[in-house]
């Protein structure tokens, strides 16, 4: 990951210079001026005209007094409507172009401070990489870039502005390597563990294993995990930032997460094409730790809790079966018809503690909760579910202002007769017809009428192709999400 | 009307005597259903649904409607007549069935004046179910055609567009899709004229008779609910006659695009590539995504022929719709927020229930082909074909102010429940009635 610093323009002598154009405008005239006219040539014959997204890389300009290695031009779009995501876009499209330079200038001086650090930040999520299982790679195939400096006029304002913005990054790393890592790797206890080092960061954490869980009551949960030879977990996170303690303290926002480290789908097992994917089954509950993360790293003064369900699904002597009946924590029974469908069970365990123990302002949860979400909008939007047209409202914004857009559906009282059991209060799956709509059913009726979302992200936790700020692998989705929710709204 | 009405709906002052009677609560409270006689008289009690499915067998019953408004008393009786519905023609034992309803309230003109609207529309709604119900032998294209002839007598035009008519027309997608089978295929236009004076609005319907999926078959399990792939077209061929029963001002016209997607030598091919209507080039990547082909085409003719105010579509396009949303919504794309709104508004007060979906962005890009214009669908599992269906479209509505209705899902019920009859539900038909009273609203 490339060290960031803001700096008053200057035209660079070495390494590369990204130069961020909007439509009609010409490039920084000083930087053209030492090529003599030779960007603005360049550009044209490269039909270059500023467009958002549009890329143009000149190699080695001819510019004396230097030896730039490379120039490479981002269209913003219109000038005057540059947005943050546009920055952080336009950074992005420009990180994916520098991995072989080692020392990036950025000529952001025309865009406010803000939008400066944008671009810092934009380059960062596209610059990131998992490298931890690469051992044979050569050091020369491995991006370079190592520093990249901003050219600001207010340096003060562009330090300020990136200081929040590089903590929430850093809680989409956090989010992403969780994400990535392999199943053998991040088994429950192993991801509670690294939820640990939130504690630095001054967030307060706790573990619950098996024993404290099934004094909870915690049966639906249980009965995922006791397929596995892993111990299951609970992690409850809270960060204090509004100040106030104990009964003074105002309520928080709390974010559940599904963590299934590997779901092979237990007895109902799976097929194994692509079941490798199943490692990302615990996205939903590796953006609540991120999204921790990122609220402690940068003293959102908020209240918030994160809680997550920690399990793995496997097929075993001890698994449980299709038929099972559980009793969630909430003293409702569960027929088990399908024991892939497992990500609810977690859900509602965890939900119905969480409203208990903290009464929060709303509760948002967050799990790769069903194929049928992919099939109803794929990989554009996640699909959301919620109670309050407010926190609707608001969650739909966020998505826009983010890039991590949202979808709202349905819920509704015909739908939840789908999940009717003949011998139980209901039963795990309601068929295939609206399948993410009944599983977002079954878990509102965990969620004891709290104001609430589900944000089914089945479709949007892992990316086979890149995007300008999301390279291609584990995306974090939410974590950048919500973290705009709760700046937006609901800091004081 | 009397003729089209299959229950005979009257409003009476006091309940008739000998005839058993439902008094339904008013917001289906959680109370129980009770049949029990009451004063001698046999009286049904408790939720409306529960109700309606017990009246749906009593030949001749009464509706206690007494302290509630007319438009209440109106769709409380809706339901009773949509619940009872049963198709029997081809049997030779029947069964009893509804077939007159005293409807029992404190305001018989009022009742009477606003049922006569509501009439016109059930008897357009049952139109529809009849066509979907009917088996694909006995309903094919030609066929399917001459049955809508019976709506002359109301003043509606009718155009039949034969194989040479669609040749002409360049209709050159549905001709493909319709080429293997022996039934060739047919577009309709049903015009119906209203008062005249601004272009009309078009409702444009899928009228797949039969869906075997083509080369690109379907798995036998199930396969003979694709007798009910036209259910799109039946839909607006319902609302045309609903409109022209209720004498509406609203000009309108149905367009229907009728074939059956066949196995045969001549059959069209995955990887075929074709010359739409408008033009375009579009790659064939799965001969079971038919409708959208057909529906293609039919609205860049019904934007030639009519030059609508806007065009709505109706189509059991995809089972993603089903996966997305079950068999309580359908879904609604639409990039034109007026008409959005105002479908969205026509649903929630009709029962017939829709939700927004995305098209566009991501999903047209999707569709883009490696050796043509478009492709019309991907080769991939796990896709969300409805949307991508609705972007293909969106290519063809062009101009045209325009939303797309996939109603897979909501055309049938498979087995009787409390509110729901077995069989076609005749969805969409109400609704696209109740839109078109939106638009006689602002002439």
């Amino acid at each position: 990951m490339p060290d960031f610093a803001f700096a008053k323009p200057a035209l660079p002598r070495t390494g590369a210079l990204v130069l961020l154009i909007a439509e009609g405008e010409a490039p920084w005239q000083a930087a053209d001026t030492a090529a003599g006219g030779g960007i603005v040539r360049a550009l044209k014959a490269a039909e270059f005209t500023g467009k958002k997204g549009q890329t143009c890389t000149i190699l080695a300009p001819a510019m004396p007094g230097g030896t730039i290695s490379r120039i490479v031009a981002v269209g913003l779009g219109k000038a005057g409507e540059v947005t943050r995501l546009g920055a952080e876009e336009a950074g992005g499209a420009a990180a994916a172009l520098l991995a072989r330079e080692e020392h990036a200038t950025v000529a952001a001086q025309g865009l406010t401070p803000g939008l400066a650090a944008s671009v810092a930040t934009g380059m960062a999520l596209r610059a990131w990489r998992f490298d931890r299982y690469r051992t044979t790679e050569k050091e020369t195939d491995k991006p370079k870039l190592a520093k990249v400096t901003v050219l600001t006029e207010d340096l003060a304002a562009a330090r300020a502005a990136h200081a929040p913005m590089a903590a929430v990054v850093d809680g989409v790393f956090l989010t992403r390597e969780l994400v990535a890592e392999p199943p053998n790797v991040l088994y429950p206890a192993e991801m509670a563990e690294r939820c640990k080092k939130l504690e630095a960061l001054g967030v307060k954490v706790e573990i619950l294993g098996p024993k404290e869980m099934k004094k909870l009551g915690f049966g639906a949960l249980l009965g995922v995990a006791q397929g596995s030879a892993h111990e299951p977990r609970m992690v409850v996170m809270q960060w204090h930032g509004a100040g106030g303690r104990g009964k003074g303290a105002a309520a928080p926002l709390a974010f559940v997460g599904k963590g299934v480290t590997f779901d092979t789908g237990g007895i109902s097992i799976k097929p194994a094409a692509g079941m490798e994917d199943m490692k990302w089954d615990m996205a939903g509950a590796g953006a609540v730790v991120g999204l921790m993360a990122a609220l402690a790293g940068r003293k959102a003064k908020v209240n918030a809790v994160g809680l997550v369900g920690l399990v793995e699904n496997m097929p075993s002597g001890t698994a449980q079966r299709p038929g099972d009946v559980v009793k969630t924590a909430s003293g409702q029974t569960v027929e088990v018809i399908n024991t892939d469908a497992e990500g609810r069970l977690v859900l509602a365990d965890v939900l119905w503690y969480c409203q208990e123990r903290f009464e929060p302002r709303f509760m948002i949860d967050l799990a790769t909760l069903t194929g049928a979400m992919i099939i109803a909008l794929g990989h554009e939007y996640a699909g959301f579910f919620s109670n309050d047209d407010t926190l609707s409202k608001q969650l739909h914004e966020a998505g826009e202002a983010t890039g991590e857009k949202m979808w709202r559906m349905p819920l509704g009282e015909a739908y939840d007769k789908q999940i009717k059991s003949d011998i139980a209060d209901m039963k795990n799956v309601g068929g295939r017809p609206g399948g993410a709509i009944t599983a977002a059913q079954f878990v509102q009726r965990f969620v004891n009428k709290k104001t609430w979302a589900h944000l089914d992200i089945a479709g949007m936790a892992w990316s086979s192709k890149d995007a300008p700020c999301v390279p291609k692998g584990a995306t974090a989705f939410g974590v950048r999400l919500l973290d705009r929710l709760v700046a937006d709204h609901y800091e004081k | 009307m009397a003729g089209f009405s299959r229950v005979a709906v009257r409003a009476v002052a006091f309940p008739p005597d000998r005839v058993p009677m439902a008094a339904p609560a008013p917001r289906d409270a959680e109370a129980a259903f009770e049949d029990a006689w009451r004063n001698g008289r046999r009286v049904l009690s408790g939720p409306a649904a529960g109700c309606a499915a017990a009246l749906a067998t009593i030949p001749h019953a009464a509706l206690d409607a007494r302290g509630l408004p007319a438009a209440q008393a109106v769709d409380l009786a809706r339901r009773v007549v949509e619940r009872s519905w049963r198709w029997e023609k081809l049997k030779r034992e029947r069964e009893k069935v509804l077939a007159k309803l005293d409807v029992v309230t404190d305001a018989p003109v009022l009742f009477e004046a606003a049922w006569t609207r509501m009439a016109a529309a059930l008897a357009g709604q049952d139109f529809c179910r009849e066509l979907v119900v009917l088996p694909a032998n006995m309903l094919t294209p030609v066929t399917f055609a001459e049955r809508l002839q019976a709506l002359a007598e109301l003043g509606v035009g009718i155009e039949v567009l034969g194989r040479g008519d669609l040749r002409r027309a360049g209709l050159r997608g549905l001709l493909a899709l319709g080429r293997a089978s022996a039934h060739p295929p047919r577009v309709v236009a049903l015009t119906w004229p209203g008062s005249g004076g601004t272009a009309p609005l078009a409702f444009v319907g899928k009228g797949l008779t039969f869906d075997t999926g083509g080369v690109s078959i379907k798995p036998a399990a199930g396969m003979e609910t694709m007798r009910a792939d036209m259910a799109g077209a039946a839909a607006c061929a319902g609302a045309i006659m609903a409109l022209a029963l209720r004498r509406s001002p609203c000009p309108a016209v149905a367009v229907l695009a009728l074939a059956e997607n066949a196995i045969g030598a001549d059959a069209w091919r995955p990887s075929d590539v074709i010359e739409m209507a408008d033009g375009t080039e579009v790659e064939i990547v799965d001969t079971d995504a038919e409708g959208r082909i057909a529906l293609a085409d039919a609205l860049v003719w019904t934007q030639r022929r009519f030059s609508p105010r806007l065009m709505v579509d109706a189509a059991t396009l995809t089972g993603s719709i089903v996966t997305a949303l079950g068999h309580h919504r359908a879904g609604l794309f639409c990039d034109d927020e007026t008409l959005a709104q105002r479908l969205l508004a026509a649903g929630e007060a009709t029962g017939e229930a829709l939700w927004r979906m995305p098209m566009g962005g991501g999903y047209r890009e999707d569709l883009k082909s490696d050796i043509a214009d478009l492709r019309h669908c991907l080769p991939e599992r796990m896709q969300p074909d409805a949307c991508h269906a609705a972007s293909f479209l969106r290519h063809f509505a062009g101009e045209t102010t325009w939303a797309h209705l996939d109603i897979a899902g909501v055309e049938a019920h498979e087995e009787a429940d409390e509110e729901h009859a077995a069989g076609p539900t005749g969805f969409g038909v109400r609704l696209l009635d109740a839109l078109a009273a939106r638009y006689e609203a602002d002439g």
